[in-house]
């Protein structure tokens, strides 16, 4: 029976960078806090790791994934309402976006639209060359970018944008199709996301921790376009949306 | 191997393996290296090239001048601290004359005159003038170019190396040799001062290069602009100048089949002079675009042209890249993806949301653009995060809107009703909904002949919330 102070139980008095199988791993830095306590609390680094590649599964485009990343990118420093400049530490850039990205809807979700900058290349090579760029030069603060299911003998690409996503400090998040979850990837946090009600249920398919086989319900507050609408009238629309609103915990 | 009246006088290390030595004749040669590349020596060219490096080198000190024997001088004194010591300024010479196809010796010393006289005898750095005159005495006087005339005699004395024609008596020296010899010597040793001529910049940058091939491969034809933008780095430092315009051509094929040469030009949105930004710039412009016909020659000129401001640092810089960097990862962006693929928001004041969302190319400059949005959303009705590119005409099922599965209104209507101005009436009620699987859409209701008309109206799915 080894003793409770042996290196054993405490693998990262040896080195940063080693941990129990049954720990969350802490050696990569401090994560940027994700805004909601309970994900926090379940990945490596108590939030988004900093220069690493993050892998978002979705079932399909719309789902509520911006809304679980609003806390991290309506975050901007107070001088951003008046600066005519945008600093480093407001550039989000988007990268091969599914739909056109409508302005007016980010400043909904409290993102300026002079801080967004938005990228579409002609094929995944040259996607992956415009992102590899954007980590190197690490001048944004966050790069999203929606990557669909890579052919065969691309799977180098994803290799290669990880390491150029460790030269920075740039968060860098890959949204891809669920169908992406079997396919094999470098990425050290990969996360599916399904849509609940009111939230989203999240699931850890790599992280650098134990596994977690249950997913996490995470409350979000419906998009921030769809609260106080017409603030003063507090008004249904009829018929129509009252046959199906009862909940079904209700019904049954 | 390179003739000058009929003599060899360079050959590569192959041709010397066969036999072949300096001053041989050209029937010589053939006899002993059939195969071997003949080429007459073009003085002119090679003080073309010369004057090249020059320019090129100018980026490291304001005080280049060209020396005898294929020299270039530079006196470093004042650069050494900002380029980190000799060693680095050394290397990085070196791969500055690399990228201009040329090979050198290089040599330091304190006095221009001894660096001169070590350059030609080899690759020897000196850094205090105790050691170049100890280096100097052990030179061969054949360097002193003021001794040629003389030098069968001084062999004769037994006088070899500069160190024993120093200990000559001065007074018979100066008798017998005349008066450069001592000059030469003394300002070697640094005990004359120097004058020199410095080699000034063009006022106009304008360089070319010819091809020793028809090449129609743009990695080579981007490797030879490598040495025409050394070049310009030189001249744009020695200018102290920016550029913002690069003008670059590749010229085609002449005479009979004559083809237009094609013109390349890049834009900068922010000046730059650094020769690696330029470069990269120029090799993604340049493997964008389509040859007509193999070059045979290349050229580069600077068209637009700023004063240099000299970036200013913080001093304790933020993490990550500056600026300026963000500016060159545009243009570099811009290079491959094109002006339009890379983009900021223009938002318009328009009630109708395909015109309100605009985007222009990040080329346009920020003063042109339209004043941003009210910045309080609180006071605004809602919008998606996402637009369709055209509006999805969604059919009915039991009396609602269905996409995958039916739809539920989660917001009362908003009513847009604009555009008959331009004689494009539109109205349309928007509702948010919520599908079965709980992800939130944007769809309207559009009312073709006007509300009072009976025409029923058509759903379509305009955007999704994110």
């Amino acid at each position: 029976m080894l003793p409770p102070s042996s290196p054993v139980h405490r693998p990262e008095n040896i080195h940063p960078s080693l941990w129990l199988a049954s720990q969350l791993a802490r050696g990569g830095g401090h994560g940027v806090s994700s805004g909601f306590e309970a994900l926090d609390a379940e990945l490596p680094g108590r939030g988004w790791p900093t220069g690493a590649l993050i892998e978002l599964l979705l079932p399909q485009d719309g789902i509520g994934e911006l809304r679980l990343l609003r806390p991290l990118l309506a975050r901007a420093p107070a001088s951003a309402q008046r600066a005519a400049r945008i600093t480093r530490a407001e550039r989000i850039a988007l990268l091969q976006a599914p739909h056109q990205v409508n302005a007016p809807g980010w400043v909904h979700l409290g993102v300026q639209a002079a801080r967004l900058l938005h990228l579409q290349a002609d094929n995944a090579i040259d996607a992956c060359w415009a992102a590899e760029q954007v980590l190197r030069a690490d001048s944004c603060h966050a790069l999203l970018m929606w990557q669909p299911r890579l052919r065969k003998g691309e799977h180098d690409l994803l290799r290669r944008l990880h390491v150029a996503a460790q030269a920075g400090q740039t968060l860098f998040f890959m949204l891809r199709p669920w169908s992406c979850a079997r396919e094999p990837s470098p990425a050290p946090l990969r996360l599916t996301l399904q849509a609940a009600r009111d939230g989203l249920e999240i699931g850890f398919l790599k992280r650098r921790g134990p596994l977690r086989e249950q997913s996490l319900f995470l409350p979000l507050t419906p998009s921030p376009n769809l609260q106080r609408h017409v603030p003063t009238v507090d008004r249904r629309t009829p018929a129509t949306a009252a046959a199906g609103s009862i909940p079904s915990e209700l019904a049954g | 191997m390179v003739f000058e009246r009929e003599r060899v006088t360079a050959l590569s290390a192959p041709a010397r393996a066969l036999g072949v030595q300096e001053g041989m004749r050209r029937g010589g040669v053939q006899l002993l290296a059939p195969q071997a590349l003949l080429q007459e020596r073009d003085p002119l060219r090679e003080q073309g090239l010369l004057e090249q490096t020059a320019l090129a080198l100018l980026q490291y000190t304001p005080q280049v001048t060209l020396a005898p024997d294929a020299c270039v001088l530079l006196d470093v004194s004042a650069s050494l601290r900002l380029f980190g010591g000799m060693r680095a300024l050394c290397r990085k010479i070196g791969v500055t004359i690399a990228r201009l196809g040329v090979s050198a010796t290089l040599s330091s010393g304190v006095t221009a005159t001894g660096a001169w006289m070590l350059a030609r005898y080899g690759n020897v750095r000196t850094l205090r003038s105790r050691s170049l005159q100890r280096r100097l005495d052990r030179l061969p006087v054949v360097l002193l170019s003021a001794a040629q005339a003389h030098l069968e005699w001084l062999h004769g004395l037994g006088c070899r190396q500069l160190g024993q024609l120093r200990r000559l008596p001065r007074p018979g020296l100066q008798r017998r040799c005349g008066r450069a010899l001592l000059d030469m010597l003394d300002r070697a040793y640094g005990d004359l001062p120097e004058l020199h001529e410095w080699v000034v910049a063009p006022p106009v940058f304008k360089a070319r290069v010819e091809l020793p091939d028809r090449i129609e491969h743009t990695d080579i034809l981007a490797a030879y602009a490598q040495g025409l933008l050394v070049q310009l780095a030189g001249w744009l430092a020695a200018r102290q100048l920016s550029i913002k315009q690069l003008h670059l051509w590749l010229e085609h094929e002449r005479g009979r089949q004559a083809v237009v040469p094609t013109e390349l030009r890049i834009t900068l949105s922010v000046p730059a002079w650094q020769e690696d930004h330029l470069h990269t710039l120029v090799k993604e412009k340049l493997a964008r675009s389509s040859l007509p016909a193999p070059a045979i020659a290349l050229g580069l000129a600077a068209e637009e042209l700023q004063a240099m401001q000299a970036a200013s640092e913080l001093l304790f810089p933020e993490p990550g890249g500056s600026p300026e960097d963000h500016q060159r990862l545009l243009e570099l962006l811009v290079a491959r993806l094109g002006a339009d693929k890379v983009r900021q928001a223009a938002p318009r004041a328009d009630h109708r949301p395909e015109i309100a969302n605009r985007w222009c190319s990040v080329m346009q400059p920020a003063t042109t653009l339209p004043a941003p949005l009210a910045t309080d959303p609180a006071r605004l009705p809602p919008r998606p995060l996402w637009l369709l590119e055209e509006p999805l005409p969604l059919r009915m099922q039991q009396h609602k809107p269905f996409y995958r599965t039916p739809l539920e209104f989660t917001s009362p209507p908003e009513r847009i009703e604009a555009g008959w101005w331009e004689g494009r009436p539109l109205t349309r009620d928007y509702f948010t909904a919520r599908d079965a699987r709980h992800a939130y859409y944007w769809i309207f209701r559009q009312w073709r002949g006007g509300e009072a008309s009976d025409e029923e109206p058509q759903w379509f799915l305009h955007g999704l919330f994110g």
